[in-house]
């Protein structure tokens, strides 16, 4: 227990720090980047073969989009290939680092199986960002003029808020799945205990020493839920090798869920601040309201088949690992835990590129 | 009952788990922003190799994200009211190595920090922004026989490409230099297992795509 409340100190620590240095000043002056568009894309990484692709595709689409914008001076009938070229590009875009879909993807990994609620997340998820970025633009330009720098300087601190929450929500999702990690190992522990005691394995020689060991000195407080209660009683390992739903879905809830909507999602995307800024110059917000509406619904798309990908995944981890209960316990926690890492990952790399905005 | 093996498959499932999740974050960033290039490499009198002079004109959907808000609409953005822009963007130019590798007898050159008046940034009658900006080379450098000059994005978030008709001059070259253009080269098969392994691995293969995707001006003195 003392041990869990250290480890829940020192993420809390851990995310202060985190902020204090995205705030300051002086990270982002020496992050600052020349011709730079707000929203968190600095980009960089590995491109090419399939990427390089994806890339190809949206500098294509996006100088469509910005022919079709022109053709609507023309007459209306553009209006149709901006929405399909807006949607084909979000499609694309959306396999690309920004987004957040690597985070509602691992999170769905790290705490839920049902693939309906993962599909909901991310469009939810798309749909706020799509949102943020029309609402950013047309406050900043209808309302107060702003220039380009000062709606740099507003997604960057979007961005942001939007990085601090994703690493917020991984630190809680890694405490949480530590511990049920934990218990899932004591349980495992234990079971093999359990096995090694009765008498038909009793001189088996891989024999644990009963009640001595790790079983005994894994302190990770109650069991949660009635699932690792079932796992945690060695009478009831029968040979069932199908996973106790119940001990599959510990985890989710909506809060949380609505959480990672709201960090995936706050963050505006570079390409759709253009996109409307470009559409408002021309006189034709709405046209570009409509192509962003479009991109979203694409990106949504790729998210929700990344968060269905994560989905499936972590069943068939779980299938590979079958075995009895407690194994299949254990490596539902493991693959949870490894996703809880992963998401503070993704916040961090999605840190270190949002502050390089000017 | 042997527990090896399975506790190995158990393993084998984390981490093929690990890697799926990984695979959406080796996809990289794609341009967001274009420009067209024409540069001018100068001379000094004793026929070294002294400055780069960059002339970029911005894309329209740039261009329209830059002026936002400084101008009265039907007017043009002055170079005085970019001048703050001007400075910041010319300000964060040599962090980014400037955009620019100049490479002379197989050494890249350094560039001094910009000064102010050695940049500009406008609106032009089209309505698209250009940039202007003067790279001195820290220390003026004899060309050997070729020199090389690119101007790219290593992170590809900017696509520079040079201009079809007046890509490149050089001023007050030694009689006999002349420049040309050589495009990129299609990503050889070596390049392309590599980039797409490391897709799948999520590992990065470097932050140099931009460079693999710029046109080089080669330079050729006597």
């Amino acid at each position: 227990m003392n041990r869990l409340s250290a480890l829940r100190r020192a993420a809390r620590a851990l995310f202060a720090a985190g902020l204090a240095l995205a705030a300051s000043p002086a990270f982002a002056q020496l992050t600052q980047r020349p011709f730079m568009v707000g929203g968190g894309e600095g980009g960089g990484g590995a491109s090419g073969g399939i990427t390089g692709w994806l890339i190809e595709m949206q500098s294509q689409l996006t100088r469509l989009i910005a022919a079709d914008v022109h053709a609507l001076h023309n007459g209306p009938a553009a209006i149709w290939g901006l929405i399909g070229f807006g949607f084909a590009y979000g499609v694309f875009h959306a396999a690309g680092p920004g987004h957040g879909k690597a985070v509602i993807a691992s999170y769905m990994m790290a705490s839920d199986r049902a693939l309906k609620r993962g599909i909901v997340l991310a469009f939810l998820a798309a749909a706020l960002q799509g949102a943020v970025a029309v609402a950013l633009v047309g406050v900043a330009v209808l309302i107060f003029n702003a220039t380009a720098p000062e709606m740099n300087a507003a997604a960057n601190w979007l961005a942001l808020a939007s990085c601090s929450g994703v690493i917020a929500i991984g630190l809680w999702l890694t405490v949480t799945k530590g511990r049920a990690l934990l218990v899932a190992l004591r349980a495992r522990f234990a079971h093999r205990a359990a096995l090694a005691a009765a008498p038909v394995y009793a001189d088996a020689p891989w024999r644990p020493a009963a009640g001595s060991g790790a079983a005994v000195t894994f302190r990770a407080g109650p069991p949660d839920g009635a699932g690792a209660a079932a796992i945690d009683d060695p009478a009831a390992c029968g040979h069932l090798h199908a996973p106790d739903p119940a001990a599959l879905e510990a985890g989710f809830s909506w809060r949380g869920a609505a959480a990672t909507v709201l960090a995936a999602g706050s963050r505006p995307c570079s390409g759709a601040i253009l996109v409307l800024v470009f559409a408002l110059a021309q006189g034709l917000f709405a046209a570009g309201i409509a192509a962003v509406a479009a991109m979203s619904f694409g990106v949504a798309l790729t998210t929700g088949a990344l968060a269905s990908a994560a989905v499936f995944a972590k069943r068939l981890a779980m299938r590979m690992a079958a075995g009895d209960d407690s194994r299949i316990a254990l490596a539902a926690r493991g693959v949870e835990f490894l996703a809880a890492l992963l998401v503070v990952a993704f916040g961090l790399a999605l840190l270190l590129v949002a502050g390089r905005g000017a | 009952m042997n527990f090896a093996a399975p506790a190995r498959r158990l393993v084998l499932a984390l981490l093929f788990a690990a890697t799926l999740a990984f695979v959406p974050a080796a996809a990289a960033a794609h341009p967001h922003v274009w420009v067209t290039v024409r540069s001018k490499v100068g001379f000094s009198p004793d026929g070294k190799v002294a400055s780069v002079t960059h002339d970029w004109v911005f894309d329209e959907m740039y261009s329209s994200f830059a002026t936002q808000g400084l101008a009265k609409p039907g007017e043009l953005v002055t170079r005085d009211v970019f001048a703050p822009l001007a400075r910041q963007n010319a300000g964060g130019l040599a962090e980014i190595g400037y955009f620019t590798t100049l490479k002379i007898g197989g050494k890249a050159a350094e560039f001094g920090p910009v000064k102010d008046g050695d940049y500009w940034m406008e609106e032009r009658p089209d309505h698209l922004v250009a940039f202007h900006v003067d790279l001195h080379l820290k220390t003026p450098t004899a060309p050997s026989q070729y020199f090389s000059l690119l101007v790219a994005d290593p992170e590809y978030f900017i696509d520079f490409e040079y201009d079809d008709n007046d890509p490149i001059a050089l001023v007050s070259a030694p009689s006999g230099c002349s420049a040309s253009i050589a495009k990129p080269k299609p990503l050889e098969g070596q390049d392309k297992t590599k980039l797409t392994e490391s897709f799948f691995s999520g590992l990065a293969v470097g932050t140099n795509f931009g460079f693999k995707m710029a046109s080089r001006v080669i330079v050729a003195c006597p």
